[in-house]
Order: structure tokens, then C-alpha cells, then sequence
């Protein structure tokens, strides 16, 4: 059973070789790093996908709370400071945390959030809240 | 006795089908998943379970509904839900806010005791499945 398994096991990991990366958690397109973000400056929407009580600890400045949690309360806010020329970048607490790629995977697949030219403008900040401390 | 143990053969069996399903249509959360238990398992690997681990659940869920291959099956799904239950509460001693991958995004909201006590009703069930096939095969 266990050898049996290989066989459907490769097939679908063949068919699925362009939607998952074997190198990183999320495509390279899809990811900013800290110094990049912060040079995008007043273009950039930086979007907290942490908890509310971590959130109300401290954040990014000028952050805006949207996590999975209250996703329908706190997107309306998002959307009001969304042009198609601002790029939005989402963090959660560290690089192994997973609340900031599931964000902005609905930003992207469910809001459908895209810059003018058609082109993805949700990224996740590489190494999260933890990742922004360390660049400060 | 044993129309009890052939439902609970079904139950379990469905539950693993449906787990398997749910895991193998969305490979990337669920190697998502696999990485936020932070075992230092390179991505890669991640990505490896993430295509495997749901066929080798499917294919076990099967073959306790048809008990084809079933001690083999039984003692797999125990392994993997001793591995899951290990991992969890490594996870939760750790201090790692994970999301439970065990049913996709199904179950990506369970608190950590709804996802211990999900794990452990299913281990039971295969622990007495796995002590039934063995009395019964003393039997013959």
C-alpha cells in the first residue's frame, strides 16, 4: 500500500508542477522583501494579517488590520484605501506563519485584487513582523 | 458485536477518505500546513507529504471500507495518527499557533482541544479496530 500510493502521489504532483513551488512556500513573484517594501513608500498598503491583540500591540505604521478571523467586518477598510496603483503587502508574526498567505491568496483569488495592468499587487512580506523588527 | 466493529469500519474508513480528498485537492495548503509545525523538514519534503500522505490516506480509508489489505491499512493510520497527535501537542508545547491541517481548510479555525479530542476519538477506533482483527485472527 504504501509503494501503491507513490504512483497517484507523482502523477498529481506532475499535474500540479506549475501551481506549487518545490523551492519556496510561496512563488517568488508573490513574495517582497523588507527593503523593497519600504521602498515603495506611500504606494504600498501594508496589511497586519496577525491577530487583533497582536495588532493592537504593535505594528507596521500605518497598518491595516485584516486577518480571517473578522475577514468580512475589517476588508471593507482595505478596500476603501485600494487603488489599482497601490501595491498591498500582507505580514503575519514570522516566515513560518500562515495567516499572511492565506490573506492575501483571498485578496487575490476571491477579491480578485489586481494593479491596471492586470498583474498581481498583493505580496507577503518575506520573514513577517519579525522580519520587518529585524530591517527597522 | 461485528456489525458494530464493520460500522465502525466505515466510519473510520470514510473519515480518511474524506480527509485524504480534501488534503489532496489543495496540495499547497496542506504543505503550508505541514511547514507551520516548524520540524525543520525542508520545504521541499513538505511539498513531498503534501502529494503523498492524502493518497496514502485515501488508499487506507479504502481498504477498511473493503477490507482489502486491512491489517496493513490499520496499522498505517495508526502510525499517522500517532505522528499527528505527537506533532499537535509538540506544537502546542512549543507555543506554535498552527492551523490543524487535517481536513484542509475545513478544520483551519479548531481550537487545539476540538483538534486533540478529533484525533484521539479517531485513535481509539483504530485501536479497537486493531484489537478486533486480532482477537479474531486468534480465533481462527
Amino acid at each position: 500500500m504504501v509503494a501503491l500510493t507513490v504512483l497517484p502521489a507523482l502523477g498529481q504532483a506532475i499535474y500540479f508542477k506549475d501551481k506549487i513551488s518545490w523551492r519556496s512556500s510561496i512563488p517568488a513573484s508573490e513574495m517582497v522583501k523588507v527593503d523593497q517594501a519600504r521602498s515603495w513608500g506611500d504606494v504600498a498598503i501594508w496589511v497586519d494579517a496577525r491577530p487583533e491583540e497582536e495588532f493592537t500591540r504593535d505594528h507596521v505604521p500605518g497598518a491595516i488590520l485584516l486577518n480571517e478571523d473578522r475577514w468580512d467586518a475589517l476588508l471593507p477598510q482595505l478596500l476603501s484605501a485600494w487603488t489599482p496603483e497601490k501595491k498591498i503587502i500582507v505580514y503575519c508574526s514570522s516566515i513560518g506563519c500562515n495567516a499572511s498567505r492565506e490573506v492575501a491568496k483571498k485578496l487575490r483569488e476571491k477579491v480578485q485584487l489586481k494593479d491596471s495592468a492586470g498583474q498581481n499587487c498583493v505580496f507577503v512580506l518575506e520573514g513577517g513582523w519579525e522580519g520587518w523588527l529585524k530591517g527597522r | 458485536m461485528k456489525s458494530f466493529l464493520r460500522l465502525l469500519d466505515f466510519i473510520v474508513g470514510a473519515v480518511f477518505i474524506y480527509a485524504g480528498v480534501i488534503k489532496m485537492l489543495d496540495p499547497a495548503q496542506f504543505a503550508g500546513a505541514i511547514d507551520n509545525y516548524k520540524t525543520r523538514l525542508p520545504w521541499a519534503v513538505c511539498v513531498g507529504f503534501a502529494f503523498y500522505l492524502p493518497w496514502l490516506e485515501i488508499f487506507c480509508g479504502l481498504a477498511l471500507v473493503f477490507r482489502l489489505l486491512y491489517h496493513g491499512a490499520l496499522s498505517i493510520l495508526l502510525a499517522l495518527i500517532s505522528v499527528f497527535i505527537i506533532a499537535t501537542v509538540a506544537a502546542k508545547v512549543r507555543g506554535l499557533d498552527i492551523t490543524c491541517g487535517c481536513f484542509g481548510h475545513a478544520s483551519q479555525h479548531w481550537s487545539f482541544p476540538a483538534h486533540i479530542a478529533v484525533d484521539l476519538a479517531i485513535l481509539c477506533a483504530i485501536g479497537m479496530l486493531c484489537l478486533a482483527s486480532r482477537s479474531e485472527e486468534s480465533n481462527r
